[in-house]
Order: structure tokens, then C-alpha cells, then sequence
């Protein structure tokens, strides 16, 4: 076959479809839909999961928690072993695996600045609580090392908080009463991180430094929690069983007895979240795919009706000496014609509806590449696999019978 | 495979004991027909309709296939080609003209003349080039762009034998070629396919059941029942 021959007959394709065109045109549409479905619900899939990881990620992403169960009842009669300043210094000491770690204590106080009040959750916690979680102010600054020194009387707001006490007004440099003991000063506002997966408010919290909250709200019953970072994220699982294996052994847990901490690791949770949006983007492009199949079956529909309409046709060329194979390349190339361009109007609209419901749920990077390619791969593809039995019934046409043919 | 190669053979047609049974009637069209045809011979063959006249003229054009018997072209075996072999011969070979004309409706006279020379892989120019001469030879060179609705019957079997003779055919196969025409049309195809033949030195082979058109061959076969039941000689016109 030479490239010349492949030419003519791409031709001769185009004009026989351009003869009919409302039926190449819904032969077309027919298989756009199913591409651009297959587009659209892919990009949707990949959105969802990249919107899902990056809430997580707000929690910092590759850490392991330890949280105190003073408060659980589900612990049994003795209490449990509370979070302490000894804890994280062994932690430090012996868990070569670890990078930041970063203890806090939480307790809810009702906050109070110019006239009005609300109840908030109060963190208290090294500086190194923001750039775990790659949380950036979007107002002001994060306390530091020197107010954590200092005992400083420095708070950042959430955005809840920010918006609650101070409305539409600058929260920077205001005085804020946190319960009766601590008046601190805001000295930056967190830019908001809207709601977690879960459906928790991640922008509800006031934080502070842990040791003006040891000073003025105290530290009863330890720390609520310590955040460990892993040095590479390879290292979590390792970590988080050295972590565990540390606390039972410093705390002198017996080898029966549970727990005496909670130990969480975010990356769980994400897999779990990831793996729940990975079976529904295979979902929605199984559904897709079926319209993608439904899109060929009509190649294939038209494309036999056309080959029975043509009957006669297919008589004339073969008795004047077109062969079975040129016979069948015609027709093949048709539906190669009408696939491609169902394919491309398919990628058109479906990587513009996507970067659209991208756009309108603020996802960034919707459209799923991998997703475009295989879906205009199938999509001419499926030219091929639906048009070959049309063109083999024209190839295989007796020309005394086809001449005949009315 | 090239039934001309070797050094030219006294007939161009050698068709021995050739049967054709319709097996799913078990009718024989064709019981035992042996048919020798020089180059350049005009052969009429007249029949009542089930005489089986085009059936035998579907074998000489390699359409369709003897159930016995063999049937040289130009001195090569045909009786047994692949679907692909057969396509090719009728392509280099062979001419059909049909009673219907048979042009591609959707298609100019320019392109359904030009498309014998698009299967054998001419170039687009030479192609309409060559069939801009055909239509010219025919007398149609203003028709080229019109398409066959918009043609008289005389102008599209015109066009027809244009088109079957562009590829320059050895043989011409022609099926009541005036039978949709009227008696001026039909004058002028016949006095057309005389002078192509003059020209080319074709051999036409044309079935009728018209004593006015077979009149114009040189050698008239009588068929009945599947065989030929007599031969007749005219002085050559």
C-alpha cells in the first residue's frame, strides 16, 4: 500500500461520508460522547482523588500521631500513661527515623475580643506545628522560636475564629482573651483550608505557643498528642512500630496489656480515601467505556446499513476490477474517517467539560492525561475493530448478486 | 500472470466444456459449451432469456466461475482464480458494458471513467488525464462533470464504455448495451463500439436477443437450454 493509494482513499472516504452528513454527523456524535464521557469521567476521577490527598495532606501528610487515652473510658479502670516533656525526649533520643517532632495540647476556652466571644479550640505547640502541615498565614506571621522561648502572649487564628470575632475587620494586632487566664496578641490570621473529608472544620482553632499555654491554661493530663515526622516517607512504617515499641517499653506496658497510646498515621487514611476514588474513577470509566462501546456499535450499524445500500455499487466496482482488499479498505477507511473525527470531537469536548467542572469545584490539574490519550486511542481504534466486519461483508460480496442487487 | 506474455495465441478466448450448475436448484445454465474466439472477433450471442447466454458472458468475465470445464485467456487458465486474481484480470483485461450502464451515480462521468485507473494504482493527473481522453473519444468531453442523472441513456452508455475501455481492455463485455436505449442511441453506441474496436483491436463479445444489434457482428451463437445450438457467419462489416 503506498502513501499515495492511502490518500485517494482517505478521499474517496471523506466524500462518500459528506454525501450523508446528518448520519456521519450522529454516527460521529455517537462515538464523541462516549470519548469525551470517557475523558470527562476519568479527569473526574483523578480530580476527586487529588482534591482527597490534598485535604489530607493539611494534616501533614507523612507523620505518625501519638494521642493520650487519659480521657478514654474504652482504657479500662487504670488511667493511662499521659503524654509528657519525658516522652518526647526519648523520642528524640532513640528514633533515628524521625525528623520534626512536634507535641501539643489542646483544650477548648471561649475566646473573647472586642465585645464578642466564641468558643474555640486553643493549640498549644512549637512552630514547627505550621510547616509540618505546610500551613501558610494569610495574614500576618507565625509565632517562633523566640516567643516559644518567651512564653510569648502571640496567637494565630484560624480563619473560622478570625472571621467569628473580627467579621470583616483586621484581626492583626488585636488582643484576644482566651478564657479568663491568658490575653494574647494576634499576630497572624492561617489562610483557610475549608473542610476535611471527614467534615471537620479545619480552620476552627486558635494556636499558641506550648509553653504559654503550660503557663496559662496548664498541662493537666500532658500533651494531647506528639506529631513524629518521618525522615523519608519510606521510613513511616518502620517508625511508627519503633514508636510504638518506645512508648510501651518507657511507659513499662506488660507484654499483654494494650496500648496506653493511640497511634495514627494520616498516610492510612489517605490510602484508604485514595483507594475509595481510584474504584470509582474505575467505575465511572467502565460506565464511560460502555459508551465508548456503544459509540462503535453504531460505526459498525451505519456502516452495514451503508454497506447494504451500496450493494450495488460494490457490484459495478468489482466487476470493472476493484479487488476484494480495495473493496474492503474503502470501507474500513470510512469508518477509520468517522471514528477519528468522532475522537476528536470527543477529546475537544471532553477535556473542555472537564478543565469546566475542574474549574467550578476549584480543582487544579483535572484533566487526566493518561485518561485523553486512551480515550482518542480507543476511539479511532474503534474504527478498526467495528468498521472491519461492514467492510469484510462488502470485500465478500458475489459481484453477480451485488450487480443484480436492487 | 499475465495471459498475453507469451507469444500471441490464435485465440484470445478458449473456453472447453464449460458446465454451470446452480447447486442449490440443481439447474444446470450452462451443459457443456465449447467457445473459441480469435483477437479482434465481434461474437454476438443471442438466446431466449434462460438460455443461458449471460451466464456464459459472467464466465468469459471472469465474474463468475465454470463449475467444469476450463476456460483460457489469452492461452492462461481462469476457470479457478481467487476472488483477487479475478479482480485483477477483469481489471487488465477485460471491458464490461451492462444493459443498465451501471455508473456510480454519486460520481462525475470524469471520475466513474477514471475509476478502473484508480484500482490499478495511476496516478491522480495521468487518470484524469488518460479518462479526459476517453470521454473526448466518446464524444463527451463537455459532459465530464455532469453526473449520470444528468446524462441522456445514449450519454451514459457513452460514458460506460468509456470507462470500460480507458484501461485498454483486450476484451470487451457487453450486455444488451442498447437494450434501455432507443433505435438512434443505440446506433450510435454500436457504431461506437465498432470503431473502438477498429481502433484497439478489441474483441467484443455481446450478448443480445435483438436481431438488428446482433446484425453488427461478424459471428452470431445461438443458445438454448445451456448449450450453443448454432453459429452463423456475416461477411465482416
Amino acid at each position: 500500500m503506498r502513501p499515495r493509494d492511502l490518500v485517494e482513499t482517505i478521499r474517496m472516504a471523506l466524500a462518500a461520508l459528506v454525501r450523508s452528513p446528518l448520519r456521519s454527523g450522529l454516527t460521529i456524535l455517537g462515538l464523541a460522547i462516549g470519548v469525551g464521557a470517557y475523558i470527562a469521567m476519568t479527569s473526574f476521577g483523578q480530580g476527586a482523588k487529588r482534591a482527597v490527598v490534598s485535604q489530607f495532606a493539611a494534616l501533614g501528610v507523612n507523620v505518625v500521631r501519638l494521642q493520650t487515652m487519659v480521657d478514654d473510658p474504652s482504657v479500662g479502670p487504670k488511667p493511662a500513661h499521659p503524654l509528657d516533656d519525658a516522652d518526647v525526649r526519648a523520642l528524640r533520643q532513640e528514633l533515628t527515623s524521625a525528623g520534626r517532632i512536634v507535641p501539643n495540647a489542646h483544650v477548648v476556652v471561649v475566646a473573647a475580643a472586642r465585645g464578642r466571644s466564641y468558643s474555640v479550640g486553643v493549640i498549644g505547640t512549637t512552630p514547627d506545628y505550621f510547616s509540618v502541615r505546610n500551613w501558610t498565614a494569610s495574614a500576618g506571621g507565625r509565632f517562633d522560636a523566640n516567643d516559644l522561648a518567651a512564653r510569648g502572649k502571640v496567637c494565630v487564628l484560624g480563619a473560622t475564629p478570625a472571621h467569628e470575632l473580627f467579621g470583616d475587620g483586621n484581626p492583626l494586632g488585636a488582643t484576644l482573651s482566651l478564657g479568663d487566664a491568658l490575653t494574647c496578641n494576634v499576630v497572624g490570621v492561617l489562610a483557610a483550608k475549608g473542610l476535611s473529608t471527614t467534615g471537620r472544620d479545619l480552620d476552627d482553632l486558635v494556636v499558641i505557643p506550648l509553653t504559654t499555654f503550660e503557663s496559662y491554661l496548664g498541662l493537666a493530663s500532658g500533651y494531647s498528642e506528639i506529631e513524629i515526622e518521618a525522615l523519608t516517607p519510606s521510613l513511616l512504617l518502620t517508625m511508627r512500630e519503633d514508636a510504638t515499641e518506645l512508648m510501651r517499653r518507657t511507659h513499662e506496658v506488660a507484654t499483654s496489656a494494650p496500648h496506653d497510646v493511640r497511634i495514627v498515621s494520616p498516610a492510612e487514611a489517605i490510602r484508604a480515601a485514595t483507594n475509595v476514588s481510584t474504584i470509582l474513577t474505575r467505575l465511572l470509566a467502565a460506565i464511560a467505556a460502555v459508551s465508548l462501546l456503544v459509540g462503535g456499535i453504531g460505526i459498525m450499524n451505519i456502516q452495514l446499513v451503508s454497506v447494504a445500500e451500496r450493494t450495488r455499487e460494490i457490484g459495478i466496482r468489482a466487476a470493472i476490477g476493484a479487488s476484494p482488499g480495495q473493496i474492503m479498505l474503502q470501507f474500513l477507511m470510512e469508518a477509520i474517517v468517522l471514528s477519528t473525527a468522532g475522537a476528536f470531537v470527543g477529546v475537544v469536548a471532553g477535556v473542555t467539560g472537564a478543565w469546566f467542572v475542574g474549574n467550578a469545584l476549584h480543582w487544579t490539574h483535572a484533566i487526566d492525561v493518561g485518561g485523553v490519550f486512551t480515550a482518542a486511542a480507543f476511539g479511532v481504534s474503534t474504527g478498526v475493530v467495528f468498521g472491519y466486519t461492514p467492510a469484510r461483508r462488502a470485500a465478500r460480496l458475489d459481484p453477480i448478486d451485488a450487480l443484480h442487487h436492487e | 500472470m499475465s495471459p498475453t506474455d507469451d507469444t500471441e495465441p490464435r485465440f484470445i478466448i478458449e473456453a472447453t466444456g464449460i458446465r454451470k450448475v446452480f447447486s442449490e436448484l440443481g439447474v444446470s445454465a450452462l451443459d457443456g459449451v465449447d467457445l473459441r474466439v480469435a483477437p479482434g472477433e465481434f461474437v454476438a450471442l443471442r438466446g431466449s432469456s434462460g438460455s443461458g447466454k449471460s451466464t456464459l458472458l459472467n464466465i468469459l468475465g471472469c465474474i463468475d466461475r465454470p463449475s467444469t470445464g476450463t476456460y483460457l485467456l489469452g492461452g492462461r487458465d481462469v476457470s479457478t482464480l481467487t476472488p483477487t486474481d479475478a479482480a485483477w484480470v477483469r481489471l487488465h483485461y477485460l471491458g464490461f458494458v451492462f444493459q443498465s450502464f451501471h455508473l456510480i451515480a454519486a460520481d462525475t462521468a470524469l471520475e466513474n471513467v477514471a475509476l478502473p485507473l484508480f484500482y490499478a494504482g495511476v496516478p491522480r493527473k495521468d487518470r484524469e488525464r488518460r479518462a479526459l481522453e476517453m470521454l473526448a473519444r466518446v464524444g463527451l468531453a463537455d459532459r465530464a462533470h455532469h453526473r449520470p442523472n444528468q446524462l441522456s441513456g445514449g450519454q451514459r452508455q457513452r460514458v460506460a464504455i468509456a470507462r470500460a475501455c480507458v484501461g485498454t481492455p483486450k476484451v470487451m463485455l457487453a450486455d444488451e448495451p442498447t437494450g434501455a436505449l432507443d433505435s438512434r442511441s443505440s446506433e450510435e453506441v454500436m457504431e461506437l463500439l465498432l470503431d473502438l474496436r477498429r481502433e484497439r483491436s478489441l474483441t467484443i463479445i455481446l450478448v443480445t436477443h435483438e436481431h438488428d444489434i446482433a446484425a453488427y457482428a461478424e459471428r452470431q451463437i445461438f443458445m438454448r437450454d445451456g448449450r450453443i445450438e448454432k453459429e452463423a457467419m456475416h461477411a465482416a462489416s
